[in-house]
């Protein structure tokens, strides 16, 4: 059937193989560029174990290197990985190019190498072979997508913080995702090998790494087969080049260049754009259906579930926060309200787990407020947060943000999922049962197929609030949710804290609409300066001489001087 | 060895020039051009046909290959950033449009030139030999060190002390702050891009007069030294890239001396891998309080 064409086909698939180990990197939002590094060790250490005869008379051998290459290559990601996941960016890209070299110049010099003159191996992989490999990680990544996985790569690629307070454990995913990476690069490198039957270290220099990140952007991380599209492209268009009369030389990386430009400048996504438009729109519930079953029971009102002693937070010389006391108990609203830079935001990281208090202790929801573990453990814990400049996954739609809301509550579903399992089907009908019913909740469900940067500014505020919601919290903080919106709008907001409150859902909530903080709250905090100037009954707080002070400076202004406390 | 050392000085200078192009546009727009190895070569190319064509002496030839460059800069700028400004994916698609329209310019200059490397003419520019102390030095490495030299101080001058430094330096600290207060973003994005493409173009044809000839590849075989540069110098600064490119020279000088050549390029991996993984920030860069 394709007589005459398999060389060129088998090229298509190992394009795609080696696009892919850049597809996963890209889908985590990683820019990491070691993947000639892993190709390279995987390829030479597949030299060592596969064997020189067909296996049991006609199967191939590169059967057994498969399954090495992945685990040298996922193993050398994983040790790289350690040191170098801690950078971000251009500096992750280039720190693992530099690993890349290193290796490259290291098979260059070793003597089991052979050195620059490479080594020879049996020509075993058909086109067939190749493209069952292919196959099978289009399936992986297929399935991945929409799995709780899948949208922690997204969430994470997205923004980093507003991942970790949804429970999504940023280090662990960043990692699996080079790890992946890693394992796929070792299987091109070992499928390349017996494909061309000889490899030199400068195979995998800096230019395979280019060619490999070209084919994945230029395919696109929005679909699972975005890798094969872009591995088609740039095989056949030489190809077509040559059909239609193009002579070589010049003329061919002219044009393969300028066409490459134009896909990124008119394609934003890539060559999957086109296809990602015809993806399907998750359908609502059936209207009226109880909401999902299985969440664990919010505490009674009025357990204690946070505990703040002397707490602290200096950078360097300036003290943002100082000596907190506080409780607080399961079913209260407590407003917090401050001048500017009063520290408000402050302990309210340190409440969600973002920074670590310097002085002082305290506990929320039973995990103690430290320096290290990240913030998803406080958000796996039952605290879920909205922010004061809205952290949106601004790719993901409004339904898919709220969907990343749910990962502290569901299970993960990718390996379920590779199986058909049924289990895995509900766990996902779930989470999307318990998106569905934040975005009604809040009133967004008509416009959940859009993008964040579609919605009004109170839509957005909105939707970071139902996001949080997704995940069942016990405690909500609201970081300033009332900012930018008018009254209406704040009323209406008021209303909704206050239904949730009778939901049993405790909220701590940030605010400078004082009006709308004494409607709504059961409970006031006042600070200035990092310390608490007045707490308690709302109405109490606000006549409050010192914090009418804090609100409105001292009568001593007159007589020329600004009292500093 | 001390003839070593003065070689690794001379490479490092050119690291230098070179990998500027790269921290500049970095540390000031956020953008890795990574057509900018192309823009290298193509100084090279345009620089030995110029000076084959009109012979001009090679105090001309400079400033013309400088504006060249700076041309090319502009349009660089043009065709594979400015389009994809404000585009989520903008910092992704901005090394793959810069990768292609490197491509690109790297095509042409086969359309022009075919595929044999080019030599400045004989005789182009004399082939004197220095010695001091027993260090053998020629004239054309004097002249690149001086030049590195001159452009250097001139372009930390620039940055420092002038209307469009001060414009320049805002940008990289706020780009709608500049906006706000009356900084013209766009004319200061041409010039960044103008003076590293400026810059890189000399440093190109400057290897190849060092070299002799120049290849397809010229830029391409020290495109990753230059990250190696900015990354050691720490991204966007100057002063930086100006040490980071003089001790990696030193450094690969002194690995051929003590090893072997071909261990060269693994000691400016591993250090620039060290330098990563101890003090992201480089060598010489400053820390970046990240924002919350």
């Amino acid at each position: 059937m394709f007589a005459g064409y398999e060389t060129l086909i088998t090229t298509i698939a190992l394009g795609a193989i080696l696009a892919y180990s850049f597809h996963v990197v890209l889908m985590a939002g990683q820019l990491s560029l070691g993947q000639a590094g892993f190709a390279s060790l995987a390829a030479y250490v597949a030299t060592l174990v596969v064997p020189t005869e067909p296996l049991f008379g006609s199967l191939s051998p590169v059967i057994v290197g498969l399954p090495v290459g992945a685990a040298v290559g996922a193993a050398a990601a994983f040790l790289v990985g350690m040191p170098v996941l801690r950078l971000r960016g251009v500096f992750l890209a280039i720190g693992t190019i530099a690993f890349g070299e290193m290796v490259r110049v290291f098979m260059n010099n070793a003597e089991w190498t052979n050195g620059a003159l490479g080594m020879r191996v049996e020509k075993w992989v058909t086109f067939d072979f190749a493209w069952i490999v292919v196959a099978v990680l289009a399936y992986l990544f297929w399935r991945l997508g929409p799995s709780r996985t899948g949208r922690a790569f997204a969430a994470v690629r997205e923004d980093e913080l507003a991942a970790s307070s949804m429970g999504v454990n940023v280090v662990r995913t960043r990692m699996l995702s080079f790890t992946a990476s890693g394992a796929i690069a070792g299987v091109y490198g070992v499928m390349f090998a017996y494909f061309y039957g000889r490899i030199t270290p400068a195979t995998f220099d800096f230019g395979l790494t280019v060619d490999g990140l070209i084919t994945a952007v230029l395919g696109g991380y929005l679909v699972f087969f975005g890798p094969i599209l872009g591995s088609g492209f740039l095989t056949a268009v030489p190809e077509i080049q040559d059909a239609v009369g193009l002579e070589a030389g010049w003329i061919h990386p002219l044009v393969t260049g300028l066409l490459l430009l134009a896909v990124i400048l008119f394609l934003p996504g890539g060559l999957s754009t086109i296809f990602n438009r015809l993806r399907r729109v998750p359908a609502a519930p059936d209207p009226g259906r109880t909401p999902p079953d299985g969440l664990d029971p919010l505490p009674d009102r009025g357990t204690e579930i946070a505990r703040l002693r002397g707490l602290g937070k200096a950078y360097g010389a300036v003290q943002a926060v100082r000596d907190i006391d506080l409780e607080i108990r399961s079913g209260e609203v407590l407003g917090v309200i401050g001048p500017n830079g009063a520290g408000k935001t402050t302990l309210v990281n340190m409440i969600s787990g973002l920074e670590a208090p310097t002085s002082g202790e305290g506990e929320v929801l039973g995990v103690r407020l430290a320096a290290t573990g990240g913030a998803h453990r406080f958000a796996q814990a039952g605290v879920s947060r909205t922010f004061q400049h809205s952290k949106l996954f601004d790719r993901l739609t409004v339904l898919d943000n709220v969907l990343v809301g749910t990962h502290a509550v569901s299970k993960s579903t990718y390996l379920r999922r590779l199986l058909w399992l049924p289990s895995a089907r509900r766990d996902e009908r779930r989470a999307l049962a318990l998106a569905w019913a934040q975005l009604e909740r809040v009133g967004l469900a008509d416009r959940a197929n859009l993008r964040p940067g579609a919605l009004s500014y109170g839509d957005q505020r909105r939707l970071e609030i139902a996001r949080a919601l997704a995940a069942h919290p016990t405690l909500l903080i609201l970081d300033e949710p009332a900012a930018g919106m008018n009254h209406v709008e704040a009323a209406e907001l008021s209303g909704l804290i206050r239904g949730l409150a009778e939901d049993g859902v405790t909220v701590l909530f940030i605010e400078h609409n004082v009006k709308m903080v004494l409607d709504t709250c059961t409970r006031l905090v006042v600070l200035n300066f990092g310390e608490v100037i007045a707490e308690g009954d709302p109405s109490e707080v606000a006549a409050d001489p010192a914090v009418v002070e804090a609100y409105l400076g001292t009568e001593d202004i007159e007589d020329g001087e600004v009292e500093h406390v | 060895m001390a003839q070593q050392l003065a070689n690794g000085v001379f490479a490092g200078s050119i690291y230098t020039l070179f990998a500027i192009g790269f921290t500049l546009v970095f540390g000031i727009l956020r953008h890795l051009n990574l057509a900018h190895p192309a823009i290298f070569t193509a100084g090279a190319f345009v620089g030995i046909e110029v000076a084959t064509r009109t012979e001009i002496p090679v105090w001309i030839l400079f400033p013309v290959i400088a504006a060249f460059g700076a041309l090319a800069g502009v349009l660089v700028e043009r065709i594979a950033f400015r389009p994809l400004r404000g585009r989520d994916d903008e910092h992704f698609a901005g090394l793959i449009s810069s990768v292609a329209l490197g491509g690109v310019v790297i095509a042409l200059l086969q359309a022009r030139y075919g595929t044999e490397p080019q030599s400045f003419p004989q005789e182009y520019f004399p082939n004197q030999l220095f010695e001091f102390a027993g260090i053998r030095v020629t004239l054309t490495q004097l002249v690149t060190l001086g030049l590195a030299l001159v452009l250097m101080l001139g372009l930390a001058w620039l940055v420092s002390a002038t209307p469009l430094g001060r414009a320049m330096r805002a940008v990289a600290e706020n780009p709608t702050a500049a906006t706000v207060v009356g900084v013209n973003v766009g004319r200061v994005t041409a010039g960044t891009y103008a003076l590293s493409s400026g810059l890189g173009a000399i440093a190109g044809a400057l290897l190849a007069l060092n070299l002799g000839q120049a290849g397809r590849e010229l830029g391409a075989s020290i495109e990753l030294i230059g990250f190696a540069v900015i990354i050691l110098g720490g991204l966007g600064s100057l002063w930086g890239a100006m040490a980071a490119g003089v001790i990696l020279g030193l450094a690969e000088a002194l690995t051929i001396h003590l090893f072997d050549s071909t261990w060269k390029s693994l000691v400016a991996f591993a250090l620039l891998f060290a330098v990563l993984v101890l003090r992201p920030r480089g060598l010489f860069g400053h820390v970046k309080v990240r924002e919350v």
